[in-house]
């Protein structure tokens, strides 16, 4: 079967400094990948490069076979990204800001409508959904912009922190509708620092460390009782 | 005192870090910062020289008509520092991620004060005060005055001049604030535009230039015999009037009389900024937790605000993410007090133009003084588009903000977004500058041919304008700034502003001779002679295509660097 995600030999450079280096990775439909590093490993870089955000140096990203960067809009076509700071249009409402990216991906208002309608039920958005952004907490800010990610029914959802500033409420809803959107063959792409999520959520994770894979597990499933991945990774990046 | 001292330090070294930054983009950007700064600043000395020498040589206008008149320049400079502080204090004093910071720590809310209100300062003036300085060079070396003078009236007269207008600025700003926590930001901010354009009208009223001309005239050739006392009284205590005061007699030789006016300057400079510094220790911090508070009384959507249309949810005529982007462009616009009130006031401004236009008699029977006339006012129009282009296309692509990860994450063209923001910038700013151009031009002569002119060469100034400044907006883009105003006024917009006056000045060199020589065939020989306008139009279109593909091209490239 064909790998949803591919990164083929990227590298990124500013300057002299090489923030990922020579990076190979593959990624299975339906499969909850957690990307894991210490701070300034290249996890973000890494993300805004599958996002078309950053070009890499050298080396290609394709989703759904297409390359990021030589094919750009089909690739974002097939993606939801949650950045790790979820920054809106202040002036605009939640739900205009929905209707905003709706109109991004070029769905019809009729089905914008059903679907804004959709996920302000699965994210609890209701009571906020009609003010403007500039007033939203954090958590608010997180929910529309999860909502945002997933309101265009993408393949693949690349995740940046997906849990910062969230109640443990709202945390529980997003870790439920995450894993369950996988068993219907949503791919994940996650990072975070948040070991116990990884423990919890994760199919199948990897290392990144000075911009190079220090770690990556081959199949699903074949680590992690608890508390092993904590010893593990403070071993590995230290 | 040490946390105000160990605060401007910070801030000192962090400007001498951004100035001596010795990679290659920085220094080939303050270099063309230098280049184009210097040359307004020579060009602004040269017309300042030959203003007051024409003045005062050829037109026999006598010193003292000479300085009531400056008194009147440096009155619009005052009102315009004025009011330039008060729109960027807003975004520095009350709306800003340093101060934010700052208030969280155990740093007195005033000391804070002072160290925004002189970063606030410098940042708003310091293109005014450049200005300024070549203006009193130009001034200066007309009278062959020593360097002691340009040394002195710098530091001690121009520098607290702009700084009274600053501080005026800020204590009202502060009372404003208060104020708005009461009755709402938009009828505040409505309120003060119509406060600041009374002050205008009423002053021009007052002291009226053409009656002014025609008292003073009545003593011609000694106009000097003229004296003050029908000044209205008021006038007397402005700080505009004691600056004019000051150089008056200055260049006739009496430095007392010169000193009571500089005295006066500074203690009210001395008061203002005690007063300052008593108004923020009682309400800085009360007038900056009104303003983080957000929603105030009033700041609902008033009826005018409801235009059902260009709700979200609708299907519109344009494609989906077209129509996506003008949707939200719409609202950003229209939902931020700072836009929709410029817009306003600029049209108001045009409005006042071409009022005054309308009363000028600017039909001349001299070939060269009709062509002067005509190229007098095609460059106001120029100017006029220039600032509305910088104020409000500049900003375009930086206004994407923190936000912009949605659109290039999105499958979106990134060339079409630029290309929309272009199209819709352009038939703004086109129709506006047409409506100028045709309603200026017919002031001048009933031809039509004329009016023809103007208008191709409006649209190809506006073609240029909007051009360059998209593309330098985006060259200079600062995603992190989130107010239009300050990213209007910062170092990118200002050499792109200049750039402008550099096209429109090649524009009317081109014009010129052209020109002049078909008035000389309309005036004197009463025939026309079209001919001798179609290839300097040409020659503009050119021009405007070369500013136009460079600066789309910038753009373009710019919009594929990583975010």
């Amino acid at each position: 079967m064909n790998p949803t995600v591919q990164i083929s030999h990227v590298t990124k450079k500013f300057g002299p400094f090489v923030a990922v280096d020579d990076l190979d990775l593959s990624i299975g439909k339906g499969e909850f990948f957690g990307f894991l590093g210490p701070n300034g490993a290249g996890k973000t870089t890494t993300i805004k490069m599958i996002t078309g955000l950053y070009a890499p140096t050298s080396g290609t990203c394709l989703i759904n076979g297409h390359d990021v960067h030589r094919d750009p809009l089909p690739a974002k076509r097939s993606i939801g990204y949650v950045p790790d700071q979820p920054f809106l249009y202040e002036k605009l409402t939640g739900r205009e800001f929905l209707y905003f990216v709706c109109g991004l991906f070029n769905m019809p208002a009729a089905h914008a409508k059903e679907k804004i309608e959709e996920y302000t039920d699965v994210f609890e958005i209701g009571d906020f959904i009609d003010r403007r952004a500039e007033e939203y907490s954090q958590g608010m800010r997180q929910r529309v912009v999860l909502s945002a990610a997933l309101i265009h029914d993408p393949g693949v959802l690349i995740i940046d922190e997906p849990l910062v500033g969230l109640d443990p409420r709202s945390a529980r809803l997003v870790k439920d509708t995450l894993k369950e959107r996988t068993t219907k063959g949503l791919t994940v792409f996650m990072s975070t620092h948040l070991l116990e999520i990884v423990e919890e959520l994760c199919d199948r994770i990897a290392i990144i460390k000075q911009g190079r894979i220090i770690y990556e597990e081959s199949q699903t499933g074949s680590r992690r009782s608890n508390g092993e991945l904590e010893t593990m990774f403070l071993e590995l990046t230290k | 005192m040490e946390q105000f001292i160990l605060l401007m330090n910070v801030k000192a070294s962090t400007f001498l870090k951004s100035v001596t930054d010795l990679r290659l983009q920085n220094i080939l950007k303050n270099l063309s910062s230098l280049f184009i700064f210097g040359g307004v600043a020579v060009g602004v000395f040269l017309l300042s020289r030959a203003a007051t020498g024409y003045l005062l040589t050829q037109a026999h206008i006598g010193l003292f008509l000479f300085h009531r008149f400056l008194s009147m320049l440096l009155y619009v400079f005052f009102i315009t520092v004025n009011l330039g502080n008060m729109i960027v204090c807003y975004a520095t004093l009350y709306k800003s991620d340093e101060v934010t910071f700052l208030m969280g720590l155990p740093v007195p809310p005033h000391t804070i004060f002072a160290v925004k209100f002189i970063d606030n300062f410098f940042y708003s003036s310091s293109t005014l005060l450049l200005l300024g300085l070549a203006l009193l060079l130009g001034y200066g070396s007309y009278f062959d005055m020593s360097a002691w003078f340009y040394f002195f009236t710098f530091a001690a007269v121009l520098l607290p001049f702009m700084l009274t207008a600053g501080v005026i600025a800020v204590i009202v700003l502060m009372l404003l604030i208060r104020i708005a926590s009461r009755v709402g930001i938009r009828w505040l901010l409505a309120g003060i535009m119509i406060v600041y354009l009374s002050a205008i009208y009423l002053y021009f009223s007052a002291v009226n230039p053409v009656n002014l001309v025609q008292e003073v005239m009545k003593h011609y050739p000694d106009v000097n015999a003229y004296f003050g006392y029908l000044d209205p009284p008021f006038v007397h205590y402005l700080p505009n009037h004691w600056v004019s005061e000051f150089l008056y007699w200055t260049v006739r030789g009496e430095p007392a009389r010169a000193t009571w006016h500089l005295v006066t300057l500074f203690c009210i400079l001395v008061t203002l900024l005690l007063s300052a510094w008593m108004v923020a220790r009682a309400y800085y911090y009360k007038s900056w937790m009104s303003a983080s508070e957000g929603r105030s009384p009033g700041s609902g959507r008033p009826w005018f605000f409801q235009v059902r249309f260009m709700e979200f949810g609708r299907e519109g005529v344009l494609p989906r993410p077209a129509d996506a982007f003008l949707r939200r462009d719409f609202w950003g616009f229209f939902r931020e007090p700072s836009q929709w009130l410029h817009l306003l006031l600029m049209f108001v401004l045009l409005c006042v133009f071409l009022v005054s236009m309308s009363s000028l008699e600017l039909r001349l029977t001299q070939p060269f003084l009709q062509t002067v006339s005509y190229l007098v006012v095609f460059l106001f129009d120029g100017f006029l588009i220039a600032s509305i282009s910088l104020r409000f296309v500049f900003p375009a692509l930086s206004l994407e903000g923190d936000a912009f990860w949605c659109v290039r994450s999105a499958p979106v063209n990134l060339r079409k977004l630029y290309w929309q923001k272009f199209i819709a910038s352009f038939l703004l700013i086109v129709t506006t500058a047409e409506i100028l151009s045709v309603a200026s031009t017919s002031m001048l002569r009933d031809s039509p041919f004329l009016i023809l002119v103007g208008s191709l060469c409006t649209a190809f100034v506006a073609l240029g304008l909007t051009s360059l400044n998209l593309g330098a907006g985006a060259y200079f883009a600062t995603f992190r700034e989130k107010n239009p105003i300050r990213i209007a006024s910062s170092q990118g917009a200002s050499l792109t502003f200049l750039g402008g006056m550099v096209y429109l000045a090649t524009v009317v060199a081109i014009l010129v001779v052209p020109l002049n020589r078909y008035f000389e065939i309309l005036i004197i020989r009463g025939t026309t002679a079209p001919g001798w306008l179609l290839i300097p139009i040409i020659a503009v279109g050119i021009l405007t295509g070369v500013v136009f593909a460079g600066s789309a091209g910038i753009g373009l490239a710019t919009l594929r660097r990583d975010y």
